[in-house]
């Protein structure tokens, strides 16, 4: 079995994924109305990193010369402090290093700064310099599905922790804001004007966000399971194969995506699914009819872009942890942003805290170039 | 209008990519989107950009598009009746 | 146990299947609207791609083409199909395209240069013109290194249980420099899916 050893998130509303878990709880977010920034025309929602603040926090974890961008700061924060609980030594040739993010250093290609060099615009060079801090020899790999990375990612650890070639993966993803993904964002008229509304029937666009979040994944043995340990049980990724930015009228690939997860398990046990949730008004109706068509209807939904706006290839990650922390307290977090049901099948789903006992919970995510991936996560004790 | 209407055929084809399209292939009256072209989403999102950067017109909501990508005439007659530049 | 079925080689001045040469009059990227007139066509989508998707889409065609796979043709059977495709610059050519768009001084960004800022936009379009349903991903690394790739691979393949799936190196630092080097593989062709036989594909010159 592959099990959550260890997690953390670093976002604007906390350095630890109890921080974010608590903010979640009390309602709070950071997204806010961004006016002039980077020299971007119309103005803009966002949920960012106040950077000074973020500096403090890394150099009172990590003391370190090495010349690092916001977006290498980040990754290493938020998977430093989940090594540490995790407990376990990152150089070692059985870990692996798996890095989810859509444009990493993009904002390099604008920056003047001959320190950092342009090579760091490459994912893969950027996610070696990752890995080296952290004295770990292996190619890391990252991942690059636009906004299915996260969960793409910890699908890749679960693949690959079962050869025999690793015992642990490093999971981070992480992306941070930019003039280049906001203005492309901006110019498919995809943002809000207002902080989002995931399912509402005003629904009328997504906001961005920045963060990272980590997840420590270990090889158990069965028999070593214990009632808190988080289970990835399974995995799928499909393509709609319609078109690639659009998503799919009938939810194709979510919906063959999610008929497979759910093969093997009792659908009864499934507390909730923690859906993508952009709150566009095409992604939130075609999730709506994918979930129906997988016979999932009666199965409470969240969606948390309306704290954190979509952190692209953070996401998965992100969201994934603060599934398991709700869980963990038997409780499903509402969906902020959310009043009155605007997609055309019967989902349950909620702006107030829901209780459950269940155990098992699927993520959803889906993204441009017409992919799509379904997790399931399982609570020891509901196996064994 | 007639100039202004193989300028903007030529300036389609242009930005859109429509690379075995020739200006004498678009009708001037029949719809830009569905079968004809074959554009799409994108498309549209694409002429929105177009309409702002040579004719400085300002489509906030891509629903008016839809309303003006209708045909060739109508997008003629719109840029005609309110272009800045 | 996997097989590899088929493999093109197709860069800026050159394409090769399993190793033979084909005649190509052109080069870089208009080599690709080369091949693309003579082998394909009938795609005016073709025109609309970034230099990645434009690469990966003809590779792809003319893989699928010289093997006449009739599976891939029919709606339901696809979904046992997979494509996992890896590179170094991920859709790098691209970014600079659109960066250029939203310079202060002419800042108009296009969305049509921005859906390809994602390197899996091409994974996209080889999955819509062949109606594929099953995985798709794309992943970036360092170097080009076969064992990365023959893990990564081999251990998807096992976990999705899929019949079928086009890998490999898909690499393109500009519209007129670019490297694809993709395999075919199945569940019953002879020539083993390993390490070795990936390396000495991935190495071909």
């Amino acid at each position: 079995m592959i099990v959550k050893l260890s997690d953390n998130i670093v976002s604007p509303l906390g350095y630890n994924s109890i921080d974010n878990y608590n903010n979640l709880c009390t309602g709070n977010s950071k997204l806010k109305l961004y006016e002039g920034l980077w020299d971007i025309p119309e103005p803009f929602i966002a949920s960012l990193f106040i950077n000074e603040e973020l500096d403090y926090v890394f150099n009172k974890h990590i003391p370190t010369n090495k010349l690092l961008t916001k977006f290498e700061k980040i990754v290493i924060l938020s998977a430093y402090q989940a090594i540490k609980e995790a407990d376990i030594d990152a150089s070692s040739d059985r870990v692996i290093f798996i890095i989810s993010s859509t444009k990493g250093n993009i904002e390099l290609l604008n920056t003047s700064d001959n320190r950092i060099g342009n090579n760091r615009l490459l994912l893969g060079t950027s996610a070696k310099i990752v890995s080296e801090f952290f004295g770990n020899k292996n190619n890391p790999i990252v991942v690059s599905n636009a906004c299915i990375s996260g969960a793409c990612a910890q699908l890749l650890a679960l693949r690959l922790l079962k050869t025999d070639l690793y015992d642990y993966a490093i999971v981070i993803g992480a992306d941070v804001q930019s003039k280049f993904i906001v203005s492309g964002f901006q110019s498919f008229k995809a943002l809000s004007m207002n902080c989002c509304k995931p399912f509402d029937k005003d629904r009328d666009g997504l906001n961005v966000g920045e963060g990272a979040g980590t997840i420590i994944f270990k090889k158990e043995k069965d028999n070593n399971i214990s009632n808190k340990d988080w289970i990835l049980d399974n995995g799928a990724i499909n393509n709609d194969a319609n078109h690639i930015s659009g998503p799919s009228r009938t939810g194709e690939g979510s919906y063959r995506a999610l008929t497979k997860v759910i093969a093997d398990t009792d659908i009864d046990k499934i507390a909730m699914i923690n859906v993508h949730g952009t709150a566009t008004l095409y992604n939130d109706e075609m999730e709506s009819i994918a979930i129906s068509r997988a016979g999932l209807l009666n199965i409470p939904i969240n969606g948390l872009k309306g704290y954190y706006g979509h952190t692209m290839g953070a996401a998965g990650i992100i969201e994934t942890i603060l599934s398991q922390y709700s869980l963990n307290n038997n409780i499903i977090l509402p969906t902020r942003g959310y009043s009155e049901l605007g997609v055309s099948n019967k989902l349950i789903i909620s702006n107030k805290t829901i209780e459950t006992k269940k155990r098992e919970f699927i993520k959803l995510l889906s993204g441009f170039g017409g992919c799509n991936i379904a997790l399931l996560y399982k609570q020891g004790g509901t196996i064994c | 209008m007639e100039d202004l209407i193989l300028k903007l055929k030529q300036e389609i084809i242009e930005v859109l990519n429509l690379e075995d399209v020739k200006p004498e292939d678009i009708e001037n009256d029949i719809p830009l989107f569905g079968e004809g072209l074959g554009l799409d989403s994108i498309d549209a999102l694409e002429l929105i950009v177009l309409m702002e950067k040579n004719y400085g017109i300002k489509l906030k909501d891509p629903a008016v598009g839809k309303e003006i990508f209708k045909s060739i005439n109508v997008m003629a007659e719109y840029i005609k009746n309110n272009r800045t530049k | 146990m996997l097989g590899i079925k088929n493999w093109i080689n197709l860069n800026s001045s050159s394409v090769f299947f399993k190793g033979t040469r084909i005649a190509t009059d052109a080069y870089g990227k208009d080599l690709l609207v080369s091949l693309y007139r003579k082998y394909i066509n009938g795609y005016p989508k073709f025109f609309k791609m970034d230099p990645l998707s434009r690469l990966g889409f003809v590779a792809c065609e003319l893989l699928f083409n010289s093997e006449k796979v009739e599976t891939l043709q029919t709606d339901n059977l696809n979904e046992d199909s997979c494509l996992i495709l890896f590179n170094k610059s991920a859709s790098l050519a691209n970014d600079k395209i659109y960066n250029e768009t939203i310079d202060n001084e002419n800042y108009f960004p296009s969305p049509s240069v921005f859906v390809y800022t994602l390197p899996n936009i091409v994974t996209g379009e080889i999955a819509i013109k062949n109606k594929i349903y099953g995985e798709t991903s794309f992943y970036v690394i360092d170097e080009l290194d076969a064992t990365t790739i023959f893990n990564v691979v081999s251990s998807s393949m096992s976990d999705t249980n899929n019949n079928r799936c086009i890998c490999g190196w898909l690499e393109c630092s500009n519209e007129d420099n670019f490297n694809a080097i993709l395999l075919m593989i199945d569940k019953t062709s002879d020539t083993l899916f390993n390490i070795e036989n990936l390396r000495n594909i991935l190495n071909y010159k």
